[in-house]
Formats: C-alpha cells, structure tokens, sequence
C-alpha cells in the first residue's frame, strides 16, 4: 500500500515536472524578448527541476543520499532567481529595452503623493 | 562675508564627532556669523517596530552635536556669532536611497540658503549599508557643493570587528552552520569526517564570519527569524504553483497573450538579508521578475497583469515582513494603497 | 517489479528532459543578445543537474548526485561571473 503510494507520487511528481520543463522550453522559444524568456527559463524551469529532484529524493527513499536530493532542490530553488536576476540585470545595463504593451491603460500609475498618513 | 552657513548631515558612527570637530574648524575666521545646520535623516523606515525609537536617537545625537559645536566654537578664538540649527529630516517623506537623501539635502540647503555641506565619510543613517560613494555621486548631480571631512579612522576597524558578544555570535552561528554542512554531505558517525569538519568549519569561520553575517545577530530574534522563515517556505512554494500554473496556461494558449510591463515598487524592507529575500522571492514566482534592486526600490518586470496585480497586493513583501518583524510588521497597507506602485516605460531603466 | 518499472521510468523522463533540452539548445545558438544565450546555457545546465539526479536514481548510481551538486555550483557561478562580465567588459570579476 505504502510502496503503491510512493511509486504514484513519484509518477505524478516527473509528470508535473516534466510538464513545467516543457513550458519552459516552450517558453524560451516562443516569448519575444529577454526580459520574459527569462520569466519561463528560470523559474517555471525551477519549479519542473524542483519537482523532479524531488522525485529523485522520494525514490531513493530514507538513505543519505536523499539528503543530496534535498540540498540540491534547496539549492536550484536558491541559485536559479539569482541568476536569472543577474541576467536581466546585465541585460538592462548594457542597455536592452524591453518590449512594453504601450497600450496598457486599465491600471494607471496612482498619484504620486506617497500616503504618509500612517508612519 | 556676512555669514556662513553649513550643513552637516549626522549619523551615529565613530566619526561623527570628528567631523563636528572639522566643519567648526573650516570655516573661515572673516565671516560674522556661523550658521551651522544640523540635521538627522531617517531611513524611510519608520512604521517598523525598531523604527519608533530612530527619531528619539536622533533627538539624542542632535543635541550631543549641538554641545560638541558650541564647545569646539569656544575653543577656537573667535569673535563671531555662532547659530545652530537642529533638524530631523524625512519624517514626513520616504527617504529610500541615496538620490532622495541627495535631493532632500539639496531642497533644505536651497530653503536655507546654504553654502556647504560637510560630509562624514563614514556616513550611514539607519541600518542600511555604507553609502558614501553613491550619495557623492548623486550631491554632484544635484549640484550641492559638498566637503568630506579629513577624519581619522583607526576606529573604523574596531566597528567593523564589533564588540566580543557580537563577534563571538556571529562566530558561534557560523562555525556550527558550516559544521553542520559539513556533517550532512559527509558521515556524522565517521571520526575522521568529525574531526576535518571542525577544522575546516573553524577556517570558515575565522574566514566568512564577518563577511556572511553584515549585521549584528539577535540571540532571541534570530532563532525565531529562522522559525518563521519556515513558516514562510510553504506558503511561497503555494504561491509559486498558483503563479506557474497561470503563467503555463498563458504561454501554451497558442495566441499568447502576454502584456509586458516594467514597474517600480518601493517596497518597505530593510536592506539586506529581507531586501535579497523579497527580491529573490518575487523572482520566484513566474510573471514577475526582479531587474533590479536599487536599495528599497525594486524594478520589476511583469509579464501577465495577474501577475502584476498580485504583486502590487504585496502579499509577498508582507510575508517577508511577518519573517522579519514578526505578525505586527506585517500589518502594513498594500504598496497600491500607499502609492508605492508604478508602472514605468521600457526605456526607464 | 516496481523498482524496475520505477526505473525504466526514471531513464525515460531522463531521456526526454534531454529532447527538452536541446529544444532550450535552439535559443543559446540562435541568441540574439549574449544574455538570450547567458539564459538558455543556465537553463540548459539547471537540466543537466536534474538529468544527472534522474540518471542516479534510475541507474542506482547514487554518487551521481555528487557531481550534480558540483555541477549546479559551477552552473550558478558560470551565470553570475559571465553577467557580470557583460556588464563590465572584462572589469575586475
């Protein structure tokens, strides 16, 4: 019974995370511009990477080298939104304009007084 | 020359007295009358719980630098009149970063007329890091004349060490960290895992202490940091799922339809260890990603409005408040409610 | 017969999260700016990582998982080092 559950939960657990990568390489391919390939490339990549390995974890089951898995996991979760902001960072410094939707008017910036009722 | 008029920014540092010393000093003897302004300015923020007692510090400091003036005026033998001014400065405006100190300086010495501004390069007001060279950098292009104060600094050394109890927390926190690491890739059982652990964990230490913990550690405060840290990772990974599914479903519709922004959030965190928290934390989770983070304020780029609408809730910079500050801190209005949001143009940056 | 079944299941995901990414592998030819490659070798290496786990779970190989934890280091550092880089064209790291 127990044996049945961890073997779905680790098919279930690939199959999101292999979905999630898929997105990511979709989304690499398709999005226009850096600024939003690195939405996709680092983070729905993160979570699929993440779900993988914890598929890994689960499968190797209470040995020591399942706390490799979890460092790993801690660690992807850790890096990956730093290096992506390192990207996009160094992508706006060397001066890369991202692609705005100019027609964007529903939400308008609020009035710039700052609210200072409450400090 | 009827009277010179002097600014002097103060922060409680090691030489702050020195620079006192050396603004009463420089002053010509031919002017009649010395203005000397004095004034405090407080980081932005104040609505925290250790923010309370910033503007009864600078009380404090105002009134100890008044007494250093008047006595280091005595001592030289002049015959001029001096006048001391004391101000707190940004109580009632958010002072994020360098460019606002800048240009609130610039706005009081254009209010009082002010000749100079004296500097003390060890600069700092609240609990954010160093900020000499950036704060230079934006008096230069407000055009504010500015003049750094020749200090000694042997003292600066010993305020980077910190007293014994810090240093031995910040020591004590490292050392079983790196220890524990250690350990965990090796064998806790094997002896001779124990013993090179210690010493490499020990190398560390003397090493990385100083570099890894930047501020002082909280014997209670941080533990419980720690806790609540961990309360926190289950409602990230939530949100990062929630955020990922939307996000899948937008990128594999096949028209795609994804709006592109580029906003700017200031968010109410300290510098640091929250800042990189929130910042890596909305980098996370998928629509909205952190380009940069200078100080309090946090470009962002959104690619679905969902996503943005989520951000400018700031239920993450809420949650990265209730790590740091606890259930009270996290009881602030939305970054939209106070104003903090907006949307920029992509050629802002 | 579970574990092998689990197995052959884990070298398959192996095996089409490298299909995934040499997909990824079209963006860090095709660029166009260095930092659409930057992304797309991290991104490729962040697969490697959880490919090399797949493979020491599926071929019960578990010191794989030694080299995946060096790899996702020298991954990270490759991506902050080259922005960085970028950024300041040869300036000092």
């Amino acid at each position: 019974m127990i044996e049945q559950l961890r073997f779905w939960g680790i098919v279930v657990l690939l199959v999101f995370g292999l979905f999630f990568t898929f997105v990511s390489a979709v989304g690499v391919i398709r999005l226009p511009d850096i600024y939003a390939r690195a939405h996709t490339a680092s983070q729905t990549d993160t979570l699929g990477a993440g779900l993988a390995l914890a598929a890994v974890a689960l499968a190797l089951g209470w040995d020591s080298m399942t706390i490799y898995a979890v460092l790993l996991l801690f660690f992807v979760f850790i890096t990956n939104p730093t290096a992506a902001h390192a990207i996009a960072r160094s992508a706006a410094e060397s001066g890369i304009v991202p692609l705005t939707d100019e027609t964007e008017v529903d939400v308008e910036p609020d009035p710039s007084t700052p609210d200072e009722g409450e400090s | 020359m009827a009277a010179e008029r002097v600014l002097i920014p103060l922060s409680d540092t090691v030489t702050v007295r020195q620079t006192v010393g050396y603004a009463v000093q420089s002053c010509p003897g031919e002017a009649e009358t010395l203005e000397f302004h004095l004034v405090v300015a407080l980081p932005h923020d104040m609505e925290m719980p250790e923010g309370q007692s910033l503007t009864a510090d600078a009380e404090k400091l105002l009134s100890k630098a008044e007494s250093w003036v008047r006595e280091d005026a005595s001592a030289g033998s002049t015959t001029t009149t001096i006048d001391i001014e004391t101000a707190v400065l940004g109580e009632d405006e958010y002072l994020f970063g360098p460019r606002d100190y800048a240009r609130t300086f610039d706005s009081y010495a254009a209010k009082h007329d002010i000749d100079r501004l004296v500097l003390d390069p060890e600069y700092q007001p609240g609990t954010t890091a160093q900020m000499l060279q950036p704060l230079e950098r934006e008096l230069e292009s407000v055009g504010l004349a500015y003049d750094e104060a020749p200090v000694e600094r042997p003292a600066r050394h010993e305020r980077l060490v910190g007293d014994g109890t810090e240093r031995f927390d910040k020591m004590f926190a490292m050392f079983w960290i790196s220890y524990g690491f250690y350990l965990v890739l090796g064998d806790p059982t094997y002896w001779f895992d124990l013993v090179t652990g210690a010493a490499v964990a020990g190398i560390v230490t003397v090493s990385l202490a100083h570099v890894t913990f930047t501020f002082p550690l909280d014997r209670i405060g941080s533990p419980i940091r720690t806790l609540r840290f961990g309360l926190y990772v289950p409602y990230l990974l939530f949100e990062i799922v929630k955020a990922n599914l939307a996000i899948s479903l937008v990128i594999l519709r096949p028209s795609m339809p994804i709006r592109p922004t580029m906003t700017r959030v200031n968010a109410r965190v300290r510098s640091g260890l929250p800042l990189l928290a929130l910042a890596n934390s909305i980098t996370l989770t998928p629509g909205t990603l952190t380009v940069r983070a200078d100080d309090q304020r946090l470009i962002i780029h959104t690619l679905i409005p969902t996503a943005r609408e989520d951000l400018f809730e700031g239920s993450l910079e809420r949650a990265v408040r209730f790590v740091f500050h606890g259930r009270k801190g996290a009881r602030i209005p939305t970054p939209e409610e106070r104003g903090d949001t907006e949307i920029i143009g992509g050629d802002e940056l | 017969m579970t574990a092998d079944l689990l197995n052959d299941i884990f070298l398959v995901t192996a095996a089409l999260f490298v299909v995934l990414a040499i997909m990824m592998f079209y963006r860090a030819v095709a660029g166009p700016t260095t930092q659409d490659r930057l992304l797309a070798v991290n991104v490729l290496g962040t697969n490697t990582v959880v490919i090399l786990a797949l493979l020491a779970a599926g071929l019960g190989e578990p010191w794989f998982l030694d080299i995946a934890l060096i790899y996702a280091l020298l991954n990270f550092l490759m991506a902050i080092a080259i922005s960085k880089f970028t950024v300041e064209r040869g300036g000092v790291l």
